[in-house]
């Protein structure tokens, strides 16, 4: 594999700013980033420095003010919300700190939400389910409602939903900065394991330098522009 | 693809469904407020439906009601018993049948009984739809005192053959309970038409009008005016009109009650599209970060929107099979039917309005939900998550 082929985020002059009030506000100013396929980069930064703006860009949540923005071959930055919605189901899972399942709806339930508006049959999304919930150590809570949960039982299930559909990239807003040590460090466990084992690509925002030492890679950021690189 | 596409709307159906169910409480607070609307609505519609069939002609009409000239009240139309052979001699005319009329209340009212006296001999060639349910003719001819009740005054007073009942100073006995396609005939008791005269003032060879059928309902207006004019000279002179004018005409009062409670009805409507405008409303502002997370996974804004619209349409259709169901069971139990000039009309509640009671539903729940649907789809997912 060439190395451009290799290359799963490439960003270019990256610059993202809007409107509050009559101020004109900067998260990210002309930000220059690769990240390689199979890569677990770890992003930290004080709060404002841009690492939740910059990981809800690459999750194509959000769109660039100005740059390039190119995420599993595709510019991103140039998709209508339909694209970028279709494109966000076959290529993104994301992972929210505070896990976002709905409550009224099973563990099941909740990490067969990705698959409702693909074209697979009933079965085939069972199996899917079942075996995604097995991988995260859950077959046996699938019928278990979140309130039913511990917090990292919750967290197991929001990375199941986000690895439910296979995407190629996982993007993390602190999955462990709800959680107490040892949930936080099986979770962290789990996530390098889908690095190592199933070649899952991670961009992981922490403030905890023990989640950061789990990364391969990691990035500070400060007010917008990146500072630093260091080996995990 | 279409069953691609098909599939995926059932399973965003089973996915609001599920919304909707696993929040009881709310669910049916809005349930039961849309139901009262409905049910509101399915009685004023069956009010107006049942004063369209008893008065809007139809080119299947075939009777027309001779009754006293410039008189509107069955106390104060007599005409003389003999017109019945000049009546029957007239072109067009099938068949004519005298009628007595002695009723509880003459204003309008929910609870009326009319008694319509009539020649036991005539009845079955005057009125061959009507058909006994219960009892038999032959207890009727037999028994000067006989009545044949229609289903739904049998119904309302829980009377059956061999009970004996009392209204407007007369007492007859149940000889048979009778159904008859037309709505009217199963509001009224028929008796014997000498049995009726000497109960009431007037006596003997004294009748309220004739109900009179054509051979064709084209001829209506020919016949009208050939018997008005036959009676014109005559110190009981006629206005002959087909019987829905008539209905029409004399039940001026029931008209004019039932015509106001289309502004309940619309009424009705309104508090419906309210209710679940708010209600889907208040559900899209509590779940602003839920929206945002579907959307965040991969849903697009149109099928977030359509889950919006869909809690709506299943509000509004599950809130109506509530209300248009009980409304049709009251009104079924209840038997209620309004009385005006000896005039009745059953409040029957039919399919048409049922189903369009529950089309309308499903409707207003989709058009509820359009605002926050759109709402929910065009609100930046960032910004969404954030809040």
């Amino acid at each position: 594999m060439n190395e451009n082929n290799n290359v799963l985020i490439r960003c270019h002059e990256l610059t993202k700013n809007y409107k509050k009030g009559n101020r004109l506000v900067t998260p990210l100013e002309k930000l220059d980033l690769e990240v390689k396929r199979g890569e677990f980069l770890a992003l930290m930064g004080p709060s404002g420095s841009g690492k939740t703006t910059l990981l809800n860009l690459i999750a194509g949540i959000d769109q660039p003010s100005e740059g390039v923005l190119e995420v599993c071959g595709e510019d991103i930055g140039k998709l209508s919300r339909s694209k970028l919605a279709r494109w966000r189901a076959a290529h993104v899972g994301y992972i929210f700190q505070l896990y976002h399942l709905v409550p009224v709806l099973t563990a099941f339930e909740n990490v067969e939400l990705p698959l409702l508006l693909s074209n697979m049959s009933r079965r085939d999304r069972r199996e899917r389910v079942e075996h995604t919930l097995s991988l995260v150590g859950l077959d046996g809570r699938m019928h278990h409602y979140p309130k039913e949960l511990s917090g990292g039982q919750e967290q197991r299930v929001a990375i199941a939903r986000a690895l439910v559909a296979s995407p190629e990239l996982l993007v993390a807003d602190e999955p462990t900065g709800d959680l107490d040590r040892e949930a936080a460090d099986s979770v962290l466990q789990l996530l390098h394991q889908l690095v190592e084992e199933y070649d899952k690509t991670i961009v992981m925002v922490t403030h905890d330098p023990r989640a950061a030492e789990r990364a391969g890679r990691l990035l500070h950021l400060e007010k917008g522009r990146l500072l630093e690189t260091e080996a995990g | 693809m279409m069953n691609g596409l098909f599939s995926k709307l059932l399973r965003m159906t089973v996915l609001a469904s599920k919304q909707l169910i696993r929040h009881r409480v709310r669910t049916l607070l809005t349930l039961l407020g849309v139901a009262s609307g409905m049910f509101l609505f399915t009685t004023v519609q069956t009010m107006q439906r049942s004063l369209d069939k008893s008065t809007k002609l139809q080119a299947s009409d075939t009777t027309l009601v001779v009754y006293r000239e410039n008189r509107f009240c069955p106390e104060t139309s007599r005409l003389p018993e003999f017109y019945l052979d000049e009546i029957a001699r007239i072109d067009g005319v099938r068949e004519v049948i005298p009628v007595k009329i002695a009723v509880s209340n003459c204003g309008a009212s929910l609870d009326v009984i009319t008694f319509r006296g009539v020649p036991a001999d005539r009845l079955s060639n005057y009125a061959p739809e009507m058909k006994l349910v219960d009892g038999s003719f032959e207890a009727w001819r037999a028994r000067d005192d006989g009545a044949l009740v229609g289903k739904e005054l049998a119904a309302k007073r829980g009377l059956k053959p061999g009970d004996a009942f009392e209204a407007v100073g007369v007492r007859v006995v149940v000889s048979g309970i009778v159904d008859s396609p037309l709505p009217q005939d199963n509001s009224v008791a028929y008796v014997h038409l000498p049995f009726i005269q000497q109960a009431s003032k007037h006596g003997l060879g004294v009748v309220t009008q004739f109900n009179v059928r054509v051979n064709d309902g084209a001829d209506l207006d020919a016949v009208s005016n050939l018997i008005d004019d036959r009676f014109r000279s005559e110190t009981e002179p006629t206005s002959t009109q087909p019987e829905k004018a008539f209905f029409a005409q004399t039940a001026r009062e029931l008209i004019d009650l039932i015509s106001f409670t289309r502004w309940i009805g619309l009424g009705a409507v309104l508090a419906v599209l309210g209710l679940i405008g708010n209600a889907v409303l208040l559900v899209v502002r509590g779940r602003v970060k839920e929206n945002a997370i579907l959307q965040t996974i991969g849903f697009p804004g149109v099928a977030v929107a359509y889950l919006v619209v869909c809690e709506g349409a299943l509000l509004g259709f599950g809130g109506s099979l509530l209300g248009v169901g009980l409304a049709s069971l009251f009104l079924k139990l209840r038997g209620l039917s309004f009385g005006n000039e000896g005039q009745v009309m059953a409040l029957l509640p039919d399919a048409s309005v049922l189903l369009s009671g529950m089309g309308l539903a499903l409707v207003l729940g989709m058009v509820a939900s359009l605002v926050p649907a759109w709402t929910a789809m065009r609100r930046p997912i960032v910004e969404s998550l954030r809040s």
